[in-house]
């Protein structure tokens, strides 16, 4: 069987990380989901990971730390920011540093997916 | 006639014609009332005999002219001493009685101008006398003292006149002796009782009275001492001694000693008021065991005669004792004597004492008069006469040398109330009537007195209208008055300022006095009745516990302090409060109670504006906290959202993978509920609550201010760690406001570390038990810190350091723990940056009193906590 593409979900907010992987598996992707960029970072599957769904605003490390700091590590995954915040300055100001997608919740099925493909696509 | 002087007579008053004393002295006068009674009886007693004598010795007289035979019978029948003698003044014949008399032989007699029959003394002018008569042939008359047979001289009045034959021619001398010894010796003493009396009515001092009463003793008795001794009533013991010829050591030894025979003669004499004759000391058996005995002999006394001194009423003022150096018992004209002085001596007595006694009332009444500022004052209305006393004087401002008149006193009368004096003086002159007034006096140098003038009629019937009174200086008291009533005045006025009344209660006998600033409170009319019922009757309904508690406390023994409402009848909610204290040991209060009904209304309005401050801070903070409210709230939605899309996936699988999309369902529900509760804890938060106090958990609501919170302070970086004690007793709080106050602490711990870059941005909670009962909560930040000045000025209200703030969180947060009972402060922290902020609240206890309650009327229900005291 084929390794499906691993998608990691970096999020505090637990309503995310309860409804996020269900979703993008069966969107058909694998999915982990992880507490806090530390808890990301900490695990071995930084370089497993093919895309990023990464939680903005977080205790510690926040989403853009953390996007640095895989950068620095020359890892240089697709990251998807979402966020709470409705402000759209945000996702301008993001993708212009390099972020594949900016999304804000609610997060709908078919946002994530189109969402998912283009970054996975740019591959 | 010539008339020698008696032995101290030099009165020189005469009773007559002296004459021979028929009788012995019989004493019959000693019981006359005053000694001039008894004179005057003396004197109509010897005036009767001498009647008698005179017609004898005309009968006498004619029957010697007659024969010699005759007369010779008849001269010695005569009985008197009787002598005829030659025209040469030879004795010839002499009546045996003479003869028996002297004692001697008539050729004895013969040569009488050589004998000793004549008294030394008055022989030389005896002699003269004689030889006159005889040359002259006039009558003479002269009193000698001769001696009688046994040597005892007596006083003689002698009488010679010539028998004439018909040519004139003197045939014979015919002598009559007289015997008037004991005239003489009563003369004598008369004049000295006479003057002894004399000394007692011009206010002598009683021991020269008495010392001159012991004088005349011993020299009417001859050879005796005398001596008086005064009792002291009271105590009935010896108190002076008056007794001129004996010495002191006789004398003192008997001041001091009990008026009783232990004493020796006089004390027996006192006790059984019997006279006491001792004949001889030294036998008798009564006193050989005294100390008198020896005391007597050594001072060569031998008998003692006592004999008791009685007052009017029959008490023993004192004895009256004559000592001789030999044994003897009184004889009778010695006991007459003694009588004689003895009442003397009781009249002398008793008058010195009245004398004194007087005196010294006087002299009371004087002290009296001075003291109380009376004189008193006696008006004779028909004459106009008045009389003052020495004070009356003194009260009018008159010196004692000028005569008191109506008019004198008018000028001294304060113009103002003249005619009211006038008017009354007038009223009581004219119709009698008594008077009791006072008025002013305008004395000479300005000032003003106040007098009280009380007059009596005492005018007896038919006699002149006379009135007695007295005036008094009141102006001490006139001013007294108008200072109580100024400070009278000044506490009325000060109850009306402060709208307190005072009472004084009796809560058995139900009597109650109320001033009038409680009257005015209760709307009650001033001075009507008021019993304990009455003030019941306007108490609020709801409080009549209140008020049947106070009273019940009261019979029970303690000082109330008391609270409730009342209605007045125009339908005005008042609130009283006060207390009261027992001031006997019944049932008696004295109290004060204050209509606080303004300070309720405005502790209440206080309280409501407290509330509404607490709300709007608590809206503002919570404000603050929209992002992260919504953002509370966005994530279980937009959680629900993602499952649903993932559910419509779910379902559109091939074949639609149900029990998949029934597991997203119930995700769903609990994204949802997550969502429902931060609602429904912000519609708590944002509710306006009045406060309650209720048992809580202080853990438990901090956990909650943090899970609210939790989002914002990740926003702010600030990393929270909580040490929350285990054994955390329970709190009385209001949730609501506790949670405010712990919010707005974590909110500015958070916001003080805004700036912080170097360092974590640590935060510290902390619960734990405090001193006395009470529970501590602590947030410790490492931010910027409290202001170097004045770091309780973070409290004040309006302080912020925040551009958007209103500055009321800690100032609300601070009066919000106020009303716990409790305590909010700041501190820096010591080691290290930023501050640390702490509260500290008391523990829950049932039934705890406080005194902040809210108790408004119409207010949500909630648990009514009793003023303190009930």
């Amino acid at each position: 069987m084929t390794t499906r593409t691993l998608v990691s979900i970096v999020d505090d907010d637990e309503s995310v990380r309860e409804s996020l992987p269900d979703l993008v598996r069966r969107l058909g992707f694998a999915a982990k989901a992880f507490p806090s960029a530390e808890a990301f970072l900490a695990s071995d599957l930084v370089d497993q990971t093919s895309c990023l769904l990464l939680d903005i605003a977080m205790p510690g490390m926040s989403g853009p730390d953390l996007q640095r700091d895989l950068a620095n590590r020359q890892q240089l995954m697709p990251i998807i920011f979402i966020t709470a915040s409705g402000d759209p300055a945000i996702r301008s100001r993001l993708l212009a540093k390099g972020a594949a997608e900016c999304l804000f919740k609610p997060l709908s099925a078919k946002v994530v997916l189109d969402a998912l493909n283009a970054a996975l696509g740019m591959r | 006639m010539t008339k020698n002087s008696g032995p101290e007579s030099e009165t020189g008053q005469t009773l007559g014609e002296p004459l021979q004393i028929a009788t012995p002295f019989a004493g019959h006068e000693r019981h006359a009332a005053d000694p001039d009674q008894r004179v005057v009886l003396r004197t109509s007693q010897l005036r009767d005999a001498q009647v008698e004598k005179d017609d004898a010795e005309r009968g006498h007289t004619r029957g010697l002219l007659e024969t010699e035979q005759g007369s010779r019978i008849i001269i010695d029948n005569i009985p008197g001493l009787v002598a005829l003698l030659s025209p040469l003044g030879e004795v010839e014949v002499l009546n045996h009685r003479m003869l028996e008399y002297f004692g001697k032989t008539l050729a004895e007699m013969k040569r009488w101008d050589e004998s000793d029959i004549i008294h030394p003394a008055d022989r030389p002018h005896v002699i003269e006398v004689f030889a006159q008569a005889i040359g002259s042939g006039t009558p003479l008359e002269y009193e000698a003292r001769l001696k009688r047979f046994d040597g005892v001289h007596r006083w003689f009045q002698v009488r010679g006149f010539p028998a004439r034959a018909s040519a004139g021619r003197v045939a014979r001398w015919c002598f009559l002796l007289t015997d008037i010894d004991d005239l003489k010796r009563a003369e004598a003493l008369l004049a000295r009782e006479k003057r002894l009396l004399e000394m007692v009515a011009s206010g002598c001092a009683l021991p020269t009275v008495l010392e001159a009463l012991c004088s005349l003793v011993e020299e009417t008795a001859a050879n005796c001492h005398c001596g008086v001794y005064l009792i002291d009533q009271k105590n009935q013991v010896f108190q002076t001694s008056a007794a001129p010829t004996l010495p002191a050591t006789f004398n003192n030894p008997i001041v001091g000693r009990p008026a009783s025979p232990e004493t020796g003669p006089c004390g027996m004499a006192a006790r059984l008021k019997t006279q006491v004759i001792t004949a001889d000391v030294d036998t008798d058996p009564l006193w050989q065991a005294s100390a008198f005995r020896p005391l007597a002999l050594t001072h060569g006394l031998r008998s003692c005669w006592s004999t008791p001194i009685f007052s009017q009423a029959g008490e023993v003022l004192g004895t009256l004792a004559i000592y001789q150096r030999q044994a003897a018992t009184p004889t009778q004209p010695q006991q007459g004597l003694i009588a004689q002085v003895t009442h003397l001596a009781s009249i002398a007595i008793e008058r010195t004492q009245a004398e004194t006694a007087l005196r010294r009332s006087e002299a009371f009444l004087a002290q009296a008069q001075r003291l109380t500022l009376t004189g008193s004052l006696w008006w004779n209305v028909s004459t106009g006469e008045i009389t003052w006393s020495d004070e009356s004087y003194r009260v009018m401002g008159y010196p004692k040398t000028a005569t008191p008149t109506v008019a004198l006193i008018l000028e001294r009368v304060h113009p103002e109330d003249l005619s009211l004096v006038q008017g009354t003086i007038a009223q009581s002159a004219r119709e009698g009537t008594n008077i009791d007034f006072e008025h002013r006096l305008l004395m000479p140098d300005g000032s003003i007195k106040w007098v009280h003038v009380v007059v009596q009629n005492v005018t007896v019937e038919m006699g002149p209208a006379e009135f007695v009174g007295a005036v008094t200086d009141i102006t001490e008291r006139k001013r007294a008055e108008a200072e109580l009533r100024r400070a009278y005045d000044h506490l009325t006025e000060a109850q009306r300022l402060s709208q307190t009344g005072s009472f004084t209660s009796d809560l058995e006998r139900d009597e109650h006095f109320w001033s009038d600033e409680f009257y005015r409170i209760c709307e009650f009319e001033p001075g009507s009745p008021i019993s304990i019922q009455r003030l019941g009757e306007i108490v609020h309904p709801e409080d009549a516990a209140l008020y049947q508690g106070a009273i019940g406390r009261a019979m029970a023994g303690t000082d109330p302090d008391f609270y409730f409402r009342i209605v007045t009848s125009t339908g005005v909610v008042k609130h009283l409060r006060g207390f009261a204290h027992r001031i006997a040991d019944r049932a008696v209060f004295v109290g004060a109670v204050q209509d606080v009904t303004a300070s309720k209304m405005a502790q209440e309005a206080l309280n409501k504006a407290g509330a509404e401050l607490a709300h709007v801070s608590r809206v503002t903070t919570l404000s603050t906290l929209t992002a992260s409210i919504a953002h509370e709230i966005n994530q279980p939605l937009s959680g629900m959202i993602t499952n649903a899309g993932t559910c419509l996936l779910a379902l559109d699988d091939i074949p639609p993978d149900v029990d998949g999309a029934r597991e997203i369902a119930r995700r769903m529900i609990r994204d949802g509920n997550r969502a429902s509760d931060v609602i429904a804890r912000l519609r708590a938060l944002f509710s306006k609550k009045e406060f309650t106090l209720e048992p809580l958990d202080l853990n438990e609501a901090t956990r909650e201010v943090i899970a609210l919170s939790a989002n914002d302070l990740q926003r702010h970086r600030a990393i929270l760690q909580s040490e929350l004690a285990d054994d955390l007793p329970i709190v009385a709080g209001d949730r609501i406001q506790l949670q405010q106050v712990i919010l707005n602490l974590l909110r500015n711990a958070a916001d003080a570390m805004v700036d912080v870059h170097d360092r974590p941005r640590e935060l510290l909670i902390r619960t734990g038990h405090d001193e006395g009962d009470r529970l501590r909560f602590t947030i410790r930040d490492v931010g910027v810190g409290l202001p170097l000045q004045r770091s309780s000025s973070v409290f004040d209200a309006f302080f912020t350091t925040k551009s958007g703030g209103m500055g009321i969180g800690l100032f609300v947060s601070r009066s919000i723990i106020e009303r716990h009972q409790g305590r909010l402060w700041a501190e820096s922290n010591d080691t290290g940056p930023g501050a640390t902020f702490s509260f500290s609240i008391p523990r829950y206890v049932q039934d705890r009193p406080d005194s902040s309650a809210a108790t408004t009327a119409g207010g949500d229900a909630h648990v009514a906590i009793d003023p303190k005291g009930s």
